[in-house]
């Protein structure tokens, strides 16, 4: 990074929030338009019936499962960077963690909805809610998809935290440079920072504690959801790999989608000086190593599968190998795998268009990975006579698109809002290590032991 | 339950009656080529040997109403549930329509309504007064007949006396004419069901998964011997 | 932001600040009366120590037990109250209420971080407290809350002093 004083990060990352051109305000409606376009197909939904989608039996999630899985996948991304990186003391980390954790909360937004849009009766999900109701019964604590209603909300919650707490230093700080209706507003979201020690000190120790908390809840999110499958005694979904593989596809389709959302955020908004091809070497590097251990998964369940030879299991097997589903699956493995190997292994080819190349095959492979893992197994359950086929409507491929597009917007938003890069944590990567450190005692105010500086003792004396 | 495979002529009876029976409705045929067809009880043919030799066998598949059920622990809104009978309930106004139950059947006998299913005047006539009527988004599958059960029950109780073997027939032993389907108490061991039950052409369709299903098939040759021969 | 009365000196890098530190304590100021005020937390230096001991980990512990004993309770009294067979597992079982269990401990746990936090850092706050919005711009703070009459003028002296930018008196 050329060196940069304090105020000019602090102007170069505000500027998103202080100027707007007219081609945001295109980004925004032309996304809106689909976005807006999700929405009525599903009212259309609701108010027709889930016949409107092309499932059927024995296919009875396919599309709506696949989104939410996918989504909740992507919302690995934020946990992964922020708190692994940060509990390892991880100093790249910096510019990184917000950018990242904005994926998260807006991801398992997305994501979350899906197990309300994919319901027959969608208006009575508060169902799931455990709350003493007046037909006496509570839900079922035993369903996988209860656990999923707990787990998810307790990773959005935490997100929503991890992702909050370290911006109101930087409201505050939008606040003393803003003016007019801007500093009105974030004068009320800074709510009344300040910047003492206590509170910067408060600030960190709730970090490292949410650090800590939510990375084994985001690897219980995604167990839990893998569990929506591998509870139920259909071919090819009752694997105990599920858990482990489900977050390991996680977080490479996160790191995916975090290097895509960095690589948009340092084109559109101009932060080439501080989201740095080293940032996305290393991400890269990640990214290569979730690919082999997605290869690794992968290997692993089928080898186990094909030695197996259970008839059932077998089905669905050769359904996907060189059946009907074939072609997706190895699309699915040339864009997961075969792709991005070559891209994130050769040092030369692991450039920011090298891995923006290598994420967007991942995503897209990742997503054929969900359906891949949901649909070929359900048409394919026990008894031929019952076996059955799959086709999407366009209600579901708009709902599809209006996630994708719902995403983008909600960053874009986002990122008018809050500084996309944590301006004070950049600063404090920034700050020398200092000197006098080795000559600092922790000091509790008027004990004998006192800083040992040479300003310090000069003050004593006098 | 019991079905005997080597009695069952496939003349279909059994759903027509389930229909008639459980107001289940037909979805028309663009709906059923995709798959949508809700016949609680289907009629399964396969067919063995090739021109001449052709054997075609006819399997009715229904609600195995299993002891260890895999569609139960999974239903979020305890709507399908095991009762203390011994049956799998399926309780439609607690239903949010996850689907996830018809997902773990291994039976592939649970149905959706994928739409509100209409009866054009003046079908709905038809409609048996005893059973409801099903919205959009709640899933269905056989009940054994729960309301004839509980009208058998009911008016055992009434006559002050304990529900006799034949008392409760569902619509589709009802009308099944070879008797191939056999309704009755597999815990009175003088039923027709416990008898049939212990008959060395028993067996139970995907035993092998653990879910303790209560329907019992028989069949005179098992596939041992079919291939054998 | 409303202010209270206040001496304080506004410096250009944490060495400075930290000089100011020394010499008000060596004026006797007592730590409540002392503000100090930065726009990124200095963790290297003492100053920026201060008040550092929290019992916020062992909260948060509390928090996640508590949270783990409320969601387990509520799967068992639930499954106990209204007793209805699934699958030919018990009714209550205790594998997939740990699940709820786990996932409840950790959002207390989640939930008492964020609570002491806000109790803890005083936020939201907009009672009259010392402020300048130069520290946006890097300076650090370095003053006296309610300082007394008598001492101002050996306050403003000691604050220059030690390097500061600018010093002012508000209030």
């Amino acid at each position: 990074m050329t060196e940069k004083s304090p105020n000019q990060i602090s102007d170069d990352l505000l500027r998103p929030l202080f100027q707007t051109s007219w081609k945001f305000f295109a980004l925004v409606a032309f996304l809106g338009v689909f976005v807006v376009a999700a929405f009525a197909s599903f009212g259309y939904q609701v108010y027709t019936g889930i016949g409107v989608w092309g499932i059927r039996r024995p296919v009875f999630w396919a599309f709506d499962i696949t989104n939410f899985v996918f989504w909740i996948g992507i919302s690995h991304a934020g946990t992964l960077i922020s708190a692994i990186l940060r509990l390892a003391n991880a100093t790249w980390r910096r510019p990184v963690t917000r950018c990242a954790e904005v994926i998260t909360v807006f991801a398992l937004s997305i994501g979350a909805m899906f197990p309300i849009i994919h319901l027959g009766r969608p208006w009575l999900a508060f169902w799931l809610i455990p709350y003493g109701s007046e037909r006496q019964i509570w839900p079922n604590f035993r369903s996988p998809l209860v656990w999923d209603f707990f787990a998810i909300n307790t990773y959005l919650i935490g997100s929503v935290a991890f992702l909050t707490l370290p911006i109101i230093p930087d409201w505050a700080l939008v606040r003393d440079k803003a003016k007019g209706w801007r500093k009105r507003v974030y004068s009320i979201l800074a709510l009344g920072w300040r910047g003492t020690p206590k509170q910067w000190s408060r600030l960190e120790t709730a970090m490292r504690i949410m650090a800590i908390a939510i990375i084994p809840v985001a690897v219980s999110v995604h167990t839990i959801v893998s569990w929506d499958f591998a509870m139920a005694p259909v071919p090819m979904w009752h694997s105990t790999i599920f858990g482990p593989y489900f977050v390991a596809g996680a977080i490479f389709s996160g790191i995916a989608g975090l290097i895509i959302a960095m690589a948009a955020l340092r084109k559109f908004l101009h932060l080439e000086e501080y989201l740095l091809p080293i940032h996305f070497d290393n991400l890269g590097k990640l990214l290569l190593m979730m690919s082999l251990l997605w290869f690794y998964f992968v290997l692993a369940e089928r080898l186990t599968a094909w030695y197996g030879n259970a008839p059932s299991e077998m089905a669905v097997f050769w359904s996907t190998q060189e059946g009907s589903y074939a072609p997706l699956f190895w699309t699915m493995v040339a864009c997961n795998f075969l792709i991005p190997f070559p891209i994130l292994a050769i040092k030369r080819l692991r450039t920011i268009t090298g891995t923006v190349i290598a994420s967007l095959g991942v995503v897209v492979g990742m997503w054929l990975e969900r359906f891949l893992i949901i649909v070929p197994s359900l048409s394919r359950k026990f008894s031929p006579y019952s076996w059955g086929t799959y086709q999407p409507t366009w209600v579901e491929i708009t709902l599809l698109v209006g996630t994708f597009a719902g995403m983008v917007l909600l960053y874009a938003l986002f990122s008018k809002a809050v500084p996309i890069i944590s301006i004070w944590e950049l600063k404090v990567g920034m700050q020398k290590k200092s000197v006098v450190s080795s000559q600092l005692s922790v000091v509790s105010y008027g004990k004998a032991q006192k800083a040992d500086t040479p300003l310090a003792n000069e003050a004593a004396k006098s | 339950m019991v079905v005997d495979l080597d009695r069952c002529t496939g003349c279909e009876g059994c759903v027509v009656a389930c229909h008639a029976e459980n107001n289940i409705p037909t979805v028309g045929e663009k709906e059923a080529a995709i798959g949508r067809a809700m016949h609680w009880i289907r009629v399964e043919r396969y067919y063995e040997g090739d021109f001449p030799n052709v054997k075609v066998k006819f399997q009715p598949v229904f609600c195995q109403q299993c002891d260890a059920a895999p569609c139960e622990p999974v239903c979020p809104t305890f709507a399908s549930y095991h009762t203390n009978e011994g049956l799998n309930g399926q309780v439609y106004n607690r239903c949010i329509g996850t689907r996830y139950c018809a997902n773990a059947c291994p039976y592939n006998v649970r149905f959706f309504n994928f739409y509100n299913p209409v009866w054009e005047t003046p079908l709905h006539l038809q409609l048996n007064p005893d059973v409801s009527v099903r919205e959009v988004g709640v899933m269905e599958k056989c009940t054994f007949c729960v309301q004839r059960i509980k009208a058998a029950e009911i008016g055992a109780k009434a006559e002050k006396r304990e529900l006799k073997d034949g008392d409760v027939q569902p619509a589709c032993a009802q009308t099944c004419a070879p008797k191939a389907l056999v309704f009755g108490d597999l815990s009175d061991p003088a039923s027709e069901v416990s008898r049939l039950a212990k008959s060395n052409r028993a067996t139970r369709l995907l035993e092998e998964l653990g879910t303790q299903p209560k329907v019992i098939y028989l069949q005179r040759e098992s596939w041992h011997d079919r291939e054998k021969s | 932001m409303k202010t209270v009365k206040a001496i304080y000196g506004l410096y250009n890098d944490p060495d400075s600040a930290q000089g100011a530190v020394d010499a008000l304590r060596a004026a006797k100021v007592e730590l409540r009366d002392l503000a100090i005020i930065s726009s990124e937390p200095f963790e290297e230096y003492e100053f920026g120590r201060l008040d550092h001991r929290t019992p916020m980990p062992w909260l948060a512990a509390l928090g996640g037990l508590m949270g783990g004993v409320s969601g387990f309770l509520l799967a068992v009294l639930t499954q106990k109250s209204y007793p209805l067979a699934t699958g030919g597992m018990p009714i209550v079982t205790l594998w997939a209420n740990g699940i709820i269990t786990y996932e409840l401990t950790m959002l207390g746990a989640i939930l008492t971080t964020l609570f002491t936090l806000l109790v803890a850092a005083r936020i939201p706050d907009w009672r009259a407290k010392i402020y300048d919005p130069a520290v946006s711009e890097g300076k650090i703070l370095v003053g006296v809350v309610n300082p007394r009459e008598e001492s101002r003028v050996e306050l403003k002296r000691r604050l220059s002093e030690a390097g500061a930018a600018e010093t002012k008196e508000v209030g």
